[in-house]
């Protein structure tokens, strides 16, 4: 046990700031509805601003904290609020995308002012020690240990006390019955999202002098989060804060067990991750309440092309991409790994905009495909063989998503995925099984005949794949999955009262969905000769989504743009400002897309006067005249 | 092949001795009555009578306390409500549930798709020639008894309520279910729709054999169609008997709408 406790001071001290970001979140997710992604991004950002007000305009640090919260809290949590406004009624695709449209860009912005590397960030707590059961601790433990609990038994005080308190939790279920009792429920919203955002602001502060400024590992942090979040079942405070310490202090005292083995290494990081994914597949549903506003914006169907429009624009499409690597020079490899893109959005589409189910872990997908496929070509296996095997072993693995899928429904299935993809990344791509030993890494070779080994040959090679995939998911589109993938995204309840399995159709997608990322996963290695796990990045997947909602609802055409955008048009530029910001403008695109539409601006002022033609006629139709009740008396 | 593919039309919905509470409250409090096939049986009742809660039951939304619901003989109060829909019990929804970026047309042969893809995951995926032949011709039968032909191109999402209504009956006719259940249509209809869709009930029961057990509010609608009506108050029935008889009895005047009428 004495071993033991340095660990557990560690944990406790951890874990309190863990619980405080989460009871941030939970308090949002609460009164909005909204899953802020962002929220580690939101901290991390806290982090740098206070480091600049401490450090480079060297203010003490009690005049730096509150200046932090102040931007970065206040005024953040009151633009929060106002993004969630404008996404209430949204699809939660959109939703989603939203908030990790924001954590992309935020992070990014990070990276791209104050540098990728990790800087120290001095304590500014008193760092004096004091011994328990022989155990040293640093006073400044102590502070944010007693600071967090202050926090948030006064938080729950509050909510559970006050006139405020008590409307902010009613708003959640009729917000209108809020504004009978004479308060305001936007304003109840925007209390709700201050005081969640300077949660994560002080989450970001406090966590900063111990691991270091570093964007993506403060972020990663904050993700720890999600699973003291998932504790408290996304709605209890006192759960979510237990929750929190008992991540903190379980991953610290794993540490401890595994004493260095490099098997387990992973082990204490992943740790909420398995609890998020746990929690969310045991969960009885009915206590995963989908908060959403009763209104929910109607959506706009995609904009069919006539056949017309379709011949011309295979007749630019065909000529150009025969001859494009013939032109394009040595950026030829660019394009080819443009290709494997378009067979990624393909897929996603499939899953994200024709049949409404959200998936963050389609990186990890590919990723299986990809390592299968350099397995297999390291048995011998004929090339086109070996990718069609590794799309064959993704489609289960994509069955395997579909679980949560069946389970949950909306945001959980987000957030469910979410977590799926990190721990694939962190228990599974090192593994054997995938790119396994010492560099993450495994031979992928292109084929060798008819040339096709070449740049340009293998441009070809993918070029097929993907007019096949491409042709694939217009064939899917029309048949009768394709129309009843449309329904469920539409309804999925008109389904079922339909007489069909609707769980059936969720696993369909998702394994063929799967298929096709791991088809793209296993031609992504040959493009550089490896198949790499750094390739398959997790937070990928969520650029993918962003960049996905940003390109809008066509099902071939969009998926071209976006891996046009992702995938190209950045690397055609050495400009390291651009190269930075890159992300910023698909994290914000993705943003403000959503905000707007779910849908790019061109077409949302296509559809804007169809809108309102439509709410005019629901208006006129929607009333029931006085007359009625007068004829029903007279009865 | 699911049953409604092959039974013939005409089976009866049966409720008997339905209780059904929430926690100490009674919402419904052994009530039967039987919905025959082939005719529009209403089911009556002020506010908090417990209309919705006997509704949800047949449904599967909320599970029976006590008592049993029979469909054409067979327990249905344990199905999934896919399950419900696979022997042949369609129903719509009081707050409209269209495939909104969907067309009419394909909204309605969606119906009909749905019931085809059933449980059976290649049937979700693919359809035969003589599927789609039946698809399109219960589509164009469907539009043309609710007389939205000429709705057949327009987006479902852009549709007033009235039409939308038309839509979702469409859909479940296309679907082919010898039993409907209505949840509240006329909500959101002025009283000339509400009229007129009674009209298109009354047709459709006694054309295509189609039961139908109305769960309604408005007196126009079930004035307009009914055949036979139970009348729910507190729970409980308090009175039945033919369309006519019922709706000028004072009984149901006083309990449904208040001691002045």
């Amino acid at each position: 046990m004495r071993d033991y406790l340095p660990f557990i001071v560690v944990g406790i001290t951890t874990g309190s700031v863990y619980a405080l970001a989460a009871v941030g979140l939970v308090l949002t997710f609460k009164t909005s509805g909204i899953f802020n992604f962002a929220h580690g991004a939101h901290a991390a950002t806290a982090a740098y601003v206070f480091n600049v007000f401490r450090s480079d305009q060297g203010l003490p640090w009690p005049v730096a904290m509150g200046l932090t919260l102040v931007v970065v809290g206040v005024v953040g949590g009151l633009l929060l609020e106002r993004m969630a406004h404008l996404l209430s009624g949204a699809s939660v695709a959109a939703r989603t995308a939203a908030t990790v449209g924001l954590l992309v860009g935020l992070q990014q912005i990070l990276v791209a002012v104050f540098g990728s590397a990790t800087k120290t960030m001095p304590f500014f707590l008193p760092t004096g020690l004091f011994s328990i059961a022989g155990t040293n601790v640093r006073y400044e433990q102590l502070v944010v240990v007693v600071l967090v609990l202050g926090l948030v038994i006064g938080l729950y005080v509050f909510l559970n006390r006050t006139r405020v308190g008590v409307a902010m939790q009613a708003v959640v279920d009729d917000p209108d019955l809020v504004g009978l009792q004479g308060i305001d429920p936007a304003a109840v919203r925007r209390y709700a999202w201050i005081v969640g955002s300077c949660f994560a602001s002080l989450s970001g502060t406090l966590l900063a002098p111990t691991i270091g400024l570093d964007a993506g590992i403060l972020t990663l942090l904050v993700f720890f989060a999600f699973g003291a979040a998932a504790v408290g079942r996304f709605t209890s405070l006192p759960l979510t804060y237990v929750g929190g310490m008992a991540i903190g202090i379980g991953a610290e005292v794993i540490k401890k067990v595994i004493d260095g083995s490099s098997t387990f290494a992973q082990l204490p990081s992943t740790l909420p991750f398995l609890v998020l994914f746990v929690v969310l597949l045991v969960t009885p549903t009915r206590h995963l309440l989908e908060r959403r506003s009763a209104q929910t914006r109607p959506q706009m169907p995609a904009h069919q092309f006539s056949p017309a429009a379709w011949r011309a624009v295979l007749a630019i499409g065909i000529p150009v991409s025969l001859i494009l690597p013939h032109v394009v020079g040595t950026k030829v490899t660019l394009w080819t790994t443009g290709l494997v893109f378009v067979i990624l959005f393909a897929s996603l589409g499939l899953l994200v905009r024709t049949s409404g189910q959200i998936s963050l872990a389609h990186m990890a997908l590919a990723a299986v495909g990809s390592a299968t496929m350099a397995r297999c070509l390291g048995a011998g296996i004929p090339f086109p063989l070996a990718v069609l095997i590794g799309g064959l072993v993704t489609a289960p693995v994509g069955a395997l998503v579909a679980i949560p899928a069946i389970r949950l429904s909306g945001i959980y299935l987000a957030i469910a995925t979410f977590g799926f993809g990190l721990l694939a990344q962190r228990l599974l791509f090192g593994t054997i099984v995938m790119f396994g030993g010492e560099t993450n890494s495994l031979a992928a070779s292109r084929p060798e005949m008819f040339g096709l080994d070449t740049d340009v040959g293998y441009y070809y090679v993918v070029l097929v794949a993907a007019v096949a995939s491409c042709a694939g998911v217009v064939l899917i589109r029309r048949s009768r999955l394709g129309h009843m993938l449309r329904g469920l995204s539409d309804s999925p309840r008109a389904l079922d009262a339909h007489g069909a399995n609707t769980n059936i159709t969720r696993l369909l997608v998702f394994v063929l969905s799967s298929f096709l990322a791991g088809i793209a996963g296993g031609l992504y290695g040959p493009i550089t000769g490896t198949a790499s796990s750094a390739n398959f990045d997790f937070s990928v997947s969520l650029v993918l989504v962003a960049v996905l909602v940003l390109a809008g609802r066509q099902p071939i055409l969009s998926p071209v743009i976006a891996a046009f955008l992702l995938a190209v048009l950045p690397f055609y530029t050495d400009n390291e400002f651009i190269l930075d910001y890159t992300n910023v403008a698909f994290g914000v695109g993705a943003l403000v897309a959503a905000m707007f539409g779910g849908q790019p601006v061109l077409a949302r002022l296509r559809g804007a006067t169809r809108t309102l033609d439509r709410e005019r006629s629901r208006r006129r139709h929607a009333v029931t005249p006085p007359s009625v009740v007068a004829e029903g008396v007279a009865l | 092949m699911t049953a409604i593919l092959t039974e013939p039309v005409g089976p009866s919905l049966e409720i008997d001795d339905l209780t059904v509470r929430f926690g100490g409250l009674v919402a419904v409090d052994g009530v039967s009555l039987v919905a025959r096939g082939g005719t529009i049986t209403g089911l009556i009742g002020p506010n908090g009578a417990g209309k919705t809660t006997t509704f949800n039951a047949c449904t599967g939304i909320v599970q029976p306390t006590e008592g049993e619901i029979r469909f054409g003989g067979r327990r249905i109060d344990r199905m999934s409500s896919a399950r419900r829909a696979q022997i042949g019990l369609g129903r719509t929804f009081q707050r409209m549930e269209l495939w909104e970026t969907m067309t009419v047309r394909e909204n309605v042969q969606l119906g009909r798709e749905a019931v085809h893809g059933g449980r059976r995951p290649w049937g979700q995926v693919r359809s035969s020639a003589a599927e789609r032949a039946d698809v399109r011709e219960r589509a164009d039968r469907a539009l043309d008894r609710c007389g939205i032909r000429e709705l057949e191109d327009a987006v479902a999402g852009d549709l007033s309520t009235g039409q939308g209504r038309l839509v979702e009956l469409a859909r479940a006719i296309a679907a082919g279910f010898p039993f409907l259940l209505l949840d509240e249509p006329s909500s959101g209809l002025d009283p000339k729709e509400s009229a007129e869709f009674g009209e298109i009930l009354a047709e459709v029961a006694d054309r295509d054999g189609i039961g139908i057990l109305l769960v309604e509010h408005d007196m126009t609608l079930v004035r307009a169609c009914c055949t036979y009506i139970y009348v729910l108050e507190f729970g409980q029935l308090i009175h039945e008997g033919e369309a006519e008889a019922v709706l000028a009895s004072d009984a149901v005047k006083t309990a449904y709408l208040g001691s002045e009428a």
